[in-house]
């Protein structure tokens, strides 16, 4: 009873010792998570072999012989239950105020952090710079320094999740959310869509470039100065990065939405009966506000794209190379 | 279940008594069960390969998942318990002839029958529900998926549910035989009211989000829809306020009915009677105040995603307690193992992983990793099936001889256990791996370097749904033609085995007058085996 009651006052000393950790330098939630983690396994592994090997003891020694009779008559006992009521429970909050801990460095973001603006979208993420720069599903960033992620979403729920630094959250539409890492290494890692989202879901992942400060600069000025793809690779790369082909393809398969396959210049007939041709402005005009117009047998579930005209001009022609 | 006048379907479609209700619940929810296993037997080829998964696609398999996850849980796990178990045994574990209310009864079954009809249909009417069974706004608002149709269906449990809770707990607190006092009631009956008197409190709050998803999606509304101000994940906390203490009304009655099992075959009586039923009752209330588990990584405020968090993790200790009273139950006991306590052993092992992971969810710091991840996926799977599913198995095998009067195959029932044990911690461990390593739930594409993970558990999975064949086989055959049953073939002490297998329509010659606890067993002053004023026709 009594080393019960010294483990509780050590457990609870524990407590404000823990609160003050934070002040730390440049912490890195990725070795708090990963330590945390190694205690959690190593705990409830022994816990559950310990477990395991007692149902396993009895089930071998009380094995009913031959003509036994009842087992004891036994009801309980108060000393035994207190006890495996009480070692749980500080086991528990033992690892409940280590993963708080863990917890508040996840959403403490350092003062300095370096910010970059994300929007989930069907199915992909526009990335935004501080510099004014955009990219889709890709983000750069320096390394050595702690990275800000607001997060939005442009339709429904999405959730950014990068696996490598132990970090997600929700990007809901009509909110800001943040999440933070610290890209102590080079490297490019995956990040995820991790809220259902629809028939794209599995195909919404973005890369996180963490490059050398010297190379994200240069980089940044190549983008800067407009180091332009031709009109045909830039459309192909929208149609790609904004997630049509969740939906459309190019292959000339009969899917939920009309193919991509010889599209431009294609004969549609439309759910009110009329017949167009699908000329450079019907496609222009049914990106930007597919409700406008409807084919025939399909359903209006396509999103309405808010592109630039420059940006619309490279998808038609792409489109019509197909 | 008179054997002599032969079958009338209208003698099942008019039913009202207690156990043949129960053996309809039993009918429709392996029905369920066998569909579900269909539609995991389709998600599994699709994690086989690349080619595989190309000619599933992706709507299907969403499709899948959605229709394979509802179906389970809403219509096999918990209808296996709440239905069946609860119909089956608490009229004859507290000395009554029915339920309170015998009519309602039917009503709640033909309701559930009306929502598994729909639910089975949902798979091919158009507009196929590809929302996930949580179905979260706003993509629920803007698929073209029939969320009519999932929201009926809700409903209709929901009626289905709420008269249930109402019939068996008005049926516990009033009709219990003289002498059967709360401290004498079988855990199992204990571990069903708890479930009821969640279902009670849970149910409303879930028919009033989806009736708001209804509102939003067909009269213009806009509870959720962000984009005229709405706050969709409002729908997530009301969602999960039910859904997530619903995991204790599949818990509850699971644990209950491991308490009759570990007791009768170790012939010795519960270690702890009142702890358990204290735990049971601390785990009912604490269920309500920990929904937040869900949705830590959604923009809550940190001090609530705090206080879930501790709350969550110490629901583990109640449950700690349980599962250390069953082995002290097995602590010097006389333990026989048929085919049930081998379940109800394979039960907890398993489920004591799946309780340890599920720490890991409750945790706030790790669950911002594991959330929506595979992880939960191999969590939730450990716990349902197979833990919780194998306990069901187990708890049919044990009372089959009430409701079939037959015996089931001992040898084929032992043999499946081990290939669903094996099975199971092959299709369910490595998905543990998968998740730390990042893979997150819901995919229908597989990056390349999991591929090899989910070829394995794929394994597993099929070896899964050949236990399950083999169990339905056993299950069918055995109530055709098994062995004719005894009254009382383990010689329990409970107060169901002292009446007649298969039991008759009236239960009770004469109600009982109890006399002592359902778990006496080596008791040195009790002469006599089973109750003594019980009577036998
Ligand atoms: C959510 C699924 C979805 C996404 C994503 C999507 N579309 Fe569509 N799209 C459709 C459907 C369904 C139709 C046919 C119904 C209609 O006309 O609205 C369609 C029709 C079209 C048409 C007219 C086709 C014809 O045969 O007349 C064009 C052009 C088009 N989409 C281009 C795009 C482009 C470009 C993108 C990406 C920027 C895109 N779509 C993204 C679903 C989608
Ligand atoms: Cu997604
Ligand atoms: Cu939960």
């Amino acid at each position: 009873m009594k080393s019960i009651l010294t483990l509780m006052a050590a457990v609870l000393l524990l407590l404000p010792s823990l609160a003050s950790a934070e002040g730390a330098a440049l912490v890195d939630p990725v070795k708090s998570w990963d330590n945390h983690w190694n205690m959690f396994l190593t705990i409830v592994t022994t816990l559950w072999a310990f477990v395991t090997a007692l149902v396993i003891y009895m089930s071998l020694k009380y094995r009913r012989k031959k003509g036994q009779g009842d087992g004891a008559y036994i009801h309980g006992n108060i000393l035994l239950e207190v006890i495996w009521t009480a070692v749980p429970l500080i086991i528990i909050i033992f690892l409940g105020v280590q993963s708080w801990n863990v917890y508040r460095q996840q959403i403490t973001v350092p003062k300095d952090a370096y910010e970059v603006n994300v929007e989930g979208f069907m199915w992909g993420w526009n990335v935004t710079y501080p510099e004014g720069l955009k990219t889709i599903n890709e983000i750069r960033v320096p390394v050595g320094r702690p990275v800000k992620v607001n997060l939005t979403s442009k339709d429904v729920l999405h959730a950014f999740y990068i696996p490598a630094f132990r970090i997600q959250e929700e990007a809901i539409p009509g909110r800001t959310t943040n999440i933070w890492f610290n890209p102590v290494q080079k490297g490019e890692y995956t990040a995820y869509c991790t809220e259902f989202c629809g028939s794209g879901h599995s195909l919404m992942l973005a890369k996180v470039i963490v490059m050398e400060k010297t190379d994200f600069e240069t980089w940044q000025g190549k983008q800067k100065e407009g180091m332009v793809l031709s009109p045909l690779d830039k459309g192909k790369k929208l149609i790609a990065d904004l997630g049509c082909l969740g939906c459309h393809n190019i292959t000339g398969e009969k899917t939920a939405a009309p193919t991509f396959k010889g599209i431009s210049g294609r004969e549609t007939i439309l759910a009110d009966g009329r017949t167009v041709k699908a000329d450079d402005s019907y496609m222009a005009n049914h990106i930007k506000d597919p409700k406008s117009t409807t084919v025939k047998g399909y359903s209006q579930s396509m999103p309405p794209y808010n592109l630039s005209d420059e940006e619309i001009n490279a998808v038609t022609t792409y489109l019509k190379t197909l | 279940m008179e054997q002599a006048k032969g079958f009338s379907l209208k003698e099942w479609i008019f039913a009202t008594d207690h156990k043949k209700i129960a053996v309809l619940y039993l009918i429709t929810s392996l029905t369920v069960f066998v569909v579900g296993t269909l539609l995991a037997a389709v998600i599994k080829l699709s994690h086989w390969s690349p080619a595989m998964r190309e000619l599933i696609g992706a709507k299907f398999y969403n499709v899948s998942f959605t229709i394979h996850g509802a179906g389970m849980v809403l219509f096999w796990m918990i209808p296996v318990f709440l239905g069946f178990f609860a119909n089956l045994l608490i009229p004859l574990m507290i000395g009554a002839r029915d339920v309170a209310f015998p009519r309602l009864n039917a009503l709640s079954y033909w309701a559930f029958a009306g929502a598994t009809i729909l639910a089975v249909l949902a798979l091919v009417l158009p507009g196929r529900l590809d929302v996930g069974w949580t179905g979260y706004p706003p993509y629920s608002l803007v698929t073209d998926a029939n969320i009519s149709l999932y929201v009926f269906i809700v409903h209709l449990l929901g009626i289905s549910a709420l008269a249930s809770a109402v019939n068996f707990i008005t049926t516990v607190i009033t009709m219990r035989a003289p002498g059967m006092t709360w401290g004498r009631l079988n855990l199992a009956v204990w571990g069903l009211l708890g479930s009821f008197v969640i279902q009670l409190f849970g149910i409303p709050v879930l028919a009033g989000a989806v009736t708001l998803l209804l509102f939003d999606k067909y009269l213009g509304t806009n509870f959720y829809n962000a984009s005229m101000g709405g706050a969709p994940v409002l729908y997530q906390h009301l969602f999960w306020f039910y859904a997530h203490p619903a995991v204790y009304v599949i818990a509850l009655p699971a644990f209950g009915i491991t308490s009759e099992l570990i007791s009768t075959f170790s012939r010795k009586k519960i270690f702890g009677y009142t702890s358990m039923v204290i735990a049971i009752c601390l785990i009912t209330f604490l269920g309500f105040d920990v929904w937040i588990h869900h949705l830590y990584t959604k923009g809550v405020v940190a001090w609530a995603n705090v206080i879930q968090s501790f709350l969550t993790i110490i629901i583990g200790v109640p449950t700690g307690i349980k599962v250390f009273n069953w082995v002290a139950t097995m602590h010097k006991g006389s333990i026989e193992f048929r085919a049930p306590m081998l379940y109800a052993v394979g039960f907890i092992i398993l489920f004591v992983i799946g309780g340890m992971t599920g720490i890991a969810n409750g945790l706030l710091g790790t669950d911002v990793h594991f959330h929506d991840t595979y992880w939960v996926v191999a969590h939730f799977h450990t716990v349902l099936s197979m833990s919780m599913t194998l306990l069901a198995f187990g708890g049919i095998y044990f009372w089959f001889p009430k409701f079939t009067g037959r015996m089931y195959n001992e040898s084929l029932a032992k043999t499946i256990f081990w290939l669903l044990l094996i099975g199971s911690l092959i299709a369910w461990m490595p998905l543990y791996k998968a998740g730390l390593e990042g893979m997150p739930r819901r995919y229908w594409q597989i990056p390349a370097q999991f591929q090899e993970i989910f070829k394995i558990t794929a394994v597993g999975g099929f070896m899964l749904i050949l236990g399950f064949v083999l169990t339905l086989y056993n299950f069918l055959a055995s109530a055709i033609a098994g062995q004719k049953a005894t009254a009382n073939p383990w010689g329990a002490k409970s107060l169901e085995w002292t009446l007649p297998s298969p039991v008759p329509s009236y239960n009770f010659k004469t109600i009982p007058v109890i006399t002592g606890g359902p778990y006496e067993y080596g008791n040195p002053e009790e002469k006599l085996e089973g109750q003594p004023a019980a009577e036998a026709v």
